[in-house]
């Protein structure tokens, strides 16, 4: 067949393919089954014609068009890894948890390494004591002196719909940064969790000089350990993309990241929300002063427990027999 | 259809249905950047125009300064990690940006993006702002940080609209040929009248030799008005 007659012959079969593919574009959500039926044959179509037009006549204008229909065709067409979309419920209570004990033993290391960090920053503030001034500033130094937390001038200058924002937004800035480390082989995430171990240990230490560890304590029992450990989760998230970078084992690399990186997605999408509770606490409920440390504490391992009820909580479904 | 062994297909090909080779046509580094500049102009006109917009019914509410600024950063938060992320999951894989310079996201395999692969590729935006840039030259297909690990390319998106005129040519004339004039035709408006003057010339000399019966007979026309009047399907 020459060149003419396939494209007089053809070009209807394209006409009509690329019209139903603009006309469907513009309203993907409303097309019904028949013309959804009626462009998959027509791609069929297209796609014969082009591997016909690739090998007899390449490079010409009708092998340029039916390539661009067949891409067009691809990409519209096909959907890409036969995601499937599921309910909230069901990605906090079934998805989240199994990416989230999948990545235990990463989230394991960087608790031993935040901890170990957190230690050392004590030692180091306790041996020399003119860490707690680089770190913590010569303002609030002093104010440790004369018996005051730092956090109370943050706390009572700052409007707490202002400041539970801004702590809400941050905390999830570091943990989002947390999860991207990741992709740095883990180094990044693994940087995350020492310093913020460092940065905790240190500044406890600072505050134990001025007999004020307490205070610090009681100040963050009510958000802290739940932030610690969501920072700690998206962190062991990102190393997991870290691990599967640095050794994909006997399977394709790409796909080893792939898998990964679908697990700490999940586990970041779970633990996100919890940063906005922990705002409002962060902001209305540490600095209170009239609550004393036990309601804190107490609502503090409550945070902690609900977390761990949803991340651990749900059990594995039983194995098909 | 039996698939082509990879080794043999470039690392833009990409199998459709059938495995029907196709090649996609990935965006360089050049054209993603204006994309990208085009998108962070946008996103600090929406960032300074919504700030102000909630400045001003803030104050018309009657609400507290806090709570202005609180949700402020809020919204600040929202653009900063949503602008991109939103807009490519619900434009299928475009932005302002990319929709300005026809680019679009999609798969490894040239279909849809998910809207997992457009959030991890975008949370790691961050990362590329550093080393983006390079990687995105260095690679062979045009990719950054974020889509590598999310597993997509961005792409050229097809024009589709059909060429307006359809040529007809001699069963006997080679591929090579045909592509010679249709290029020639395609280009038509684009050319200076000198140039396509000396073109037209030149390529009609040569159809005279290969096909001279089906150029017009001599008459008071151009050459490329010639050289159409031949091409035209029934139009010699």
């Amino acid at each position: 067949m020459s060149y003419s007659r396939f494209v007089s012959l053809r070009r209807p079969v394209w006409d009509r393919f690329e019209e139903g593919l603009l006309d469907v574009r513009e309203r993907p959500d409303t097309i019904s089954y028949q013309e959804l039926e009626e462009l998959a044959v027509g791609y069929r179509q297209i796609l014969q014609d082009h591997a016909w037009a690739r090998s007899r006549f390449p490079e010409t204008e009708a092998a340029r068009r039916l390539h661009r229909l067949a891409l067009a065709g691809s990409v519209w067409l096909q959907r890409g890894e036969g995601e499937r979309r599921y309910g909230m419920l069901r990605f906090f209570f079934r998805s989240f948890p199994r990416a989230f004990r999948r990545l235990l033993p990463h989230m394991a290391l960087c608790g031993l390494l935040f901890w170990a960090a957190g230690l050392f920053g004590l030692g180091s503030a306790l041996f020399e004591p003119e860490l707690a001034s680089v770190l913590l500033g010569p303002d609030a130094v002093e104010g440790l002196a004369r018996g005051r937390l730092w956090t109370e001038s943050l706390t009572t200058t700052v409007p707490p719909a202002y400041s539970s924002s801004a702590i809400a937004t941050n905390n999830m800035s570091v943990a989002i940064t947390a999860w991207v480390g990741g992709a740095l082989a883990g180094i990044g995430s693994l940087w995350i969790v020492l310093l913020n171990g460092y940065m905790l240990g240190a500044v406890t230490g600072g505050t134990l000089q001025w007999a004020m560890a307490g205070e610090l304590l009681e100040f963050v029992s009510a958000h802290g350990i739940l932030e610690i450990t969501l920072i700690l989760v998206t962190a062991g998230a990102g190393l997991g993309i870290g691990q599967a970078i640095l050794t994909a084992g006997d399977r394709p690399r790409m796909m080893r990241i792939r898998e990964a990186v679908r697990d700490a997605l999940v586990v970041l999408g779970g633990a996100l929300p919890w940063f906005v509770i922990l705002g409002l606490v962060e902001a209305m409920v540490s600095p209170h002063p009239g609550l004393g440390w036990v309601p804190k504490l107490a609502l503090g391992l409550t945070l902690e427990a609900l977390f761990l009820v949803v991340a651990l909580g749900s059990p594995e479904p039983s194995e098909a027999t | 259809m039996t698939p082509p062994p990879r080794s043999t297909l470039s690392p833009e090909t990409v199998l459709a249905v059938d495995n029907v080779p196709l090649e996609l046509p990935i965006a360089r580094v050049g054209s993603r950047v204006l994309a990208a500049v085009a998108d962070y102009l946008v996103l600090t006109l929406v960032t300074i125009s919504s700030g102000l917009a909630f400045l001003a019914v803030g104050v018309a509410l009657s609400l507290k300064p806090g709570w202005i600024m609180g949700l402020m950063l809020v919204g600040y938060f929202l653009l900063e990690h949503g602008y991109f992320m939103g807009q490519e999951i619900l434009l299928d894989g475009q932005t302002l940006g990319k929709r300005l310079f026809r680019l679009q996201v999609v798969s490894a395999d040239g279909s849809r993006a998910s809207p997992s692969a457009l959030v991890v590729r975008n949370l790691l935006r961050t990362l590329d702002l550093l080393v983006g840039v390079v990687l995105m030259a260095l690679d062979p297909l045009a990719r950054r940080v974020g889509d590598r690990l999310a597993g997509t390319r961005v792409v050229h998106r097809a024009r589709l609209e059909s060429p307006a005129e359809e040529w007809s040519f001699p069963a006997d004339w080679e591929p090579e040929e045909i592509r010679l004039v249709e290029e020639f035709f395609v280009r038509l408006g684009e050319l200076d009248p000198d140039r396509r003057g000396r073109l037209a010339d030149r390529l009609e000399e040569y159809v005279r030799a290969r096909s001279p019966e089906i150029l017009p007979p001599s008459g008071d026309w151009r050459p490329e008005e010639r050289l159409q009047m031949a091409f035209t399907p029934g139009g010699s």
